[in-house]
């Protein structure tokens, strides 16, 4: 879930759509911002305007008691909460609806009721000397504080639809694409665990340019895979066409052998002959087999099979053997059965492969030593020695086919069995790491449960 | 017995006609599938050869064409080289067994006359015997000229192979796949052990010897 959130939000859309809304709102902001600051200043030369006009009207007034008169007659008549008047006449006695007063905090107008409430709000103000008294008059600035509430108004009504239209906007769109890459993603995925088959479906809303990528990579893969064929055509093909040369000369082989005498040294000759020939058989079955494991198959025929029993099963094919050559093949399993999905023909052969490595080796009087154990959710097969084993910067070639350890050259066996144990691993998504036994191999083959 | 071979080398194809003839068979060979599917599907053959890979219809389809049309003929499929799918596959179309290319002449005529002689209805035996040789499949108890012979599981289930194909060669792949059941060649003498070992209870303490070694094919208990 979290996962999923963050997917979204890294996409490209959704952060496309937020980064537009964020600028759109900076651009909206300057320029309401910018009318505010017009339209306040106009409103205030106004205000100045009226100010300096009222002033005028009472300067036509001959004397100070005029004046007073005037003041006393026009207060009456203004809310204070829009207009002050206030003279303070040449004798000290203040006219008008409101005081004008000063005091750290700044300026105060003192109503003349009985409360001397103090007017709140902001005002613009004019004072000038009179007739010997001094005349204020102040107009309110409510008007220009209540313009910010419309502008702020004017910001929200604007804004935030385009805001809630783009987010939401980009969420689906981003929904949308990350749906389309998982869709993409999904193809490649199989591609890469080796279904050259696999293939991107693109959606009829799928973005152009998602489509047109999808177009590519399938047009990639369809080429891998006809190179891929190709590439098996030509070693079955291979396989095939030496197929019937190899019959026939196994046949005449047989057929020769039959009819020289049991013992001698042309007798001799056929059955190395013939060993030969079987020889190139098994590294063409190996090689044959090695190639459809690689294209994975045989999975369809994957079952509850008892691992246990398999290494029992493998100990009796190559005890016999290990006694005959002077060594000792000895094994650690738990009672019960321990199972493993998988496909019991080859996971035999993979562990005969392991042992039957081990045996060739390592010199006489070495111990094999085949353990099985549960571990943590896996099971878990080891096949030890305590040969020469196998030097750390060569233990990964030696799961590559034909390779072979220089001092292995001479020993029989073809380089294709740990090729084989790794395929078979590898099909059955088995963790498979060669370690230093010291001394010795230690190959681990990693089961999931 | 009457066999039929299709075989589209026809070098490889006449090694199996010669050899399956000289050993007192009636071989009919055809190079094509076909042709093979008519004279499969007009003769009475015994046991059909038929090759994986034919020009024309391939061995696979003549296989399931006849198994369609109700021609229950026993079929030993010929494949190519440690194809295990083909098996598969083989198997699943209705053939009877299955031999990797390239055999050696002794593994297919064993197996040809496995398949002949498959018992068309398996009755329940329960005592099987070799001249004074008595095995008790439900005590699981083995004697001998009436001497109880003491064997392990192994020996047990390799003699009981031996003496339910009495008469028949039992090669060394064939006893692999149905005693060990393991379909690949460990390349180790596990058999020869066995047999050595089975051998030695069997047959060592008593004059006449029941296991017979057929050179250059595998193993037979005298019928």
């Amino acid at each position: 879930m979290i996962a999923g959130v963050r997917r979204i939000w890294r996409s490209m859309p959704l952060r496309l759509a937020i980064m537009l809304v964020g600028l759109f709102a900076l651009v909206s902001l300057i320029s309401l911002a910018a009318s505010y600051a017009v339209t306040q200043s106009s409103f205030e030369q106004t205000i100045r305007a009226d100010l300096r006009q009222d002033l005028a009207g009472f300067r036509a007034a001959p004397n100070a008691r005029a004046v007073a008169l005037l003041i006393e007659a026009e207060s009456r008549e203004a809310d204070p909460q829009r207009l002050i008047l206030s003279y303070v006449a040449p004798g000290g006695r203040i006219y008008g609806n409101g005081a004008i007063s000063r005091d750290d905090e700044g300026f105060h107008i003192v109503s003349f009721d009985r409360n001397r409430a103090e007017y709140a709000g902001e005002y613009l103000s004019l004072t000038d000397a009179l007739h010997g008294g001094v005349i204020t008059i102040a107009r309110s600035r409510a008007e220009i504080v209540a313009l910010r509430a419309v502008f702020v108004n004017i910001l929200l009504i604007s804004l935030l639809p385009t805001v809630l239209i783009a987010l939401s906007g980009g969420l689906i769109l981003a929904r949308r694409s990350t749906r389309h890459v998982e869709v993409v993603g999904a193809a490649l995925d199989r591609m890469t665990s080796g279904d050259l088959a696999a293939r991107i479906t693109p959606g009829p809303r799928w973005s152009d340019d998602l489509v047109q990528i999808g177009g590519k990579l399938n047009q990639m893969a369809g080429a891998q895979e006809a190179q891929m064929r190709a590439l098996r055509g030509v070693s079955s093909d291979i396989a095939h066409d030496l197929k019937t040369p190899l019959q026939r000369l196994a046949l005449t082989l047989e057929d020769l052998r039959g009819r020289l005498p049991a013992e001698g040294e042309q007798a001799e000759l056929a059955d190395k002959m013939q060993g030969e020939v079987a020889g190139m058989t098994r590294v063409f079955q190996s090689l044959l087999q090695l190639a459809q494991l690689e294209a994975g198959s045989p999975k369809a025929r994957f079952a509850e099979v008892d691992m246990a029993q398999v290494c029992r099963d493998v100990r009796e094919l190559f005890e016999a053997d290990a006694a005959l050559l002077g060594q000792t093949l000895v094994q650690d399993l738990p009672e019960g059965p321990l199972m493993v999905q998988g496909d019991r023909a080859l996971l035999m052969q993979m562990v005969s492969n392991l042992v039957e490595n081990a045996l060739r080796h390592t010199p006489q009087g070495s111990e094999i030593n085949v353990q099985l154990a549960d571990a943590e959710e896996r099971v878990v097969l080891c096949v030890a020695d305590n040969g020469p084993g196998v030097p750390a910067a060569e233990r990964d070639k030696v799961l590559e086919r034909l390779y072979r350890l220089d001092r292995s050259r001479n020993t029989p066996g073809h380089g294709l069995g740990l090729s084989l144990v790794a395929a078979v691993a590898g099909l059955h998504e088995a963790e498979l790491t060669l370690e230093d036994n010291a001394p010795g191999l230690r190959v681990m083959v990693r089961f999931m449960r | 017995m009457k066999l039929l071979v299709v075989e589209d080398d026809a070098t490889t194809g006449a090694y199996i006609a010669r050899g399956l003839r000289e050993e007192g068979h009636r071989v009919d060979l055809i190079q094509t599938g076909k042709d093979g599917l008519i004279a499969a599907a007009s003769g009475s053959y015994d046991v059909l050869i038929l090759d994986r890979m034919l020009p024309e219809v391939d061995g696979l389809t003549m296989l399931k064409t006849l198994r369609g049309a109700g021609n229950a003929t026993p079929v030993l499929l010929l494949t190519a080289l440690g194809d295990v799918e083909d098996r598969i596959e083989g198997l699943h179309a209705g053939a009877d067994d299955y031999l990797a290319k390239p055999f050696a002449f002794g593994e297919l005529s064993a197996r040809v006359s496995a398949l002949a002689r498959r018992p068309q209805a398996l009755e329940v035996e329960t005592v099987l015997s070799a001249a004074d040789l008595q095995m008790n499949l439900l005590t699981r108890s083995v004697t001998r000229g009436g001497v109880a012979l003491d064997l392990l599981p192994r020996e047990f289930a390799l003699l009981e192979h031996l003496l339910r194909r009495k008469g028949r060669v039992q090669t060394r792949t064939m006893l692999l796949e149905s005693v060990w059941e393991i379909g690949f060649d460990p390349g180790t003498n596990v058999v020869e052990t066995h047999i050595s070992r089975l051998r030695a209870k069997v047959d060592k303490p008593f004059d006449r010897e029941l296991i017979e070694t057929v050179r250059g094919a595998g193993y037979r208990i005298a019928g």
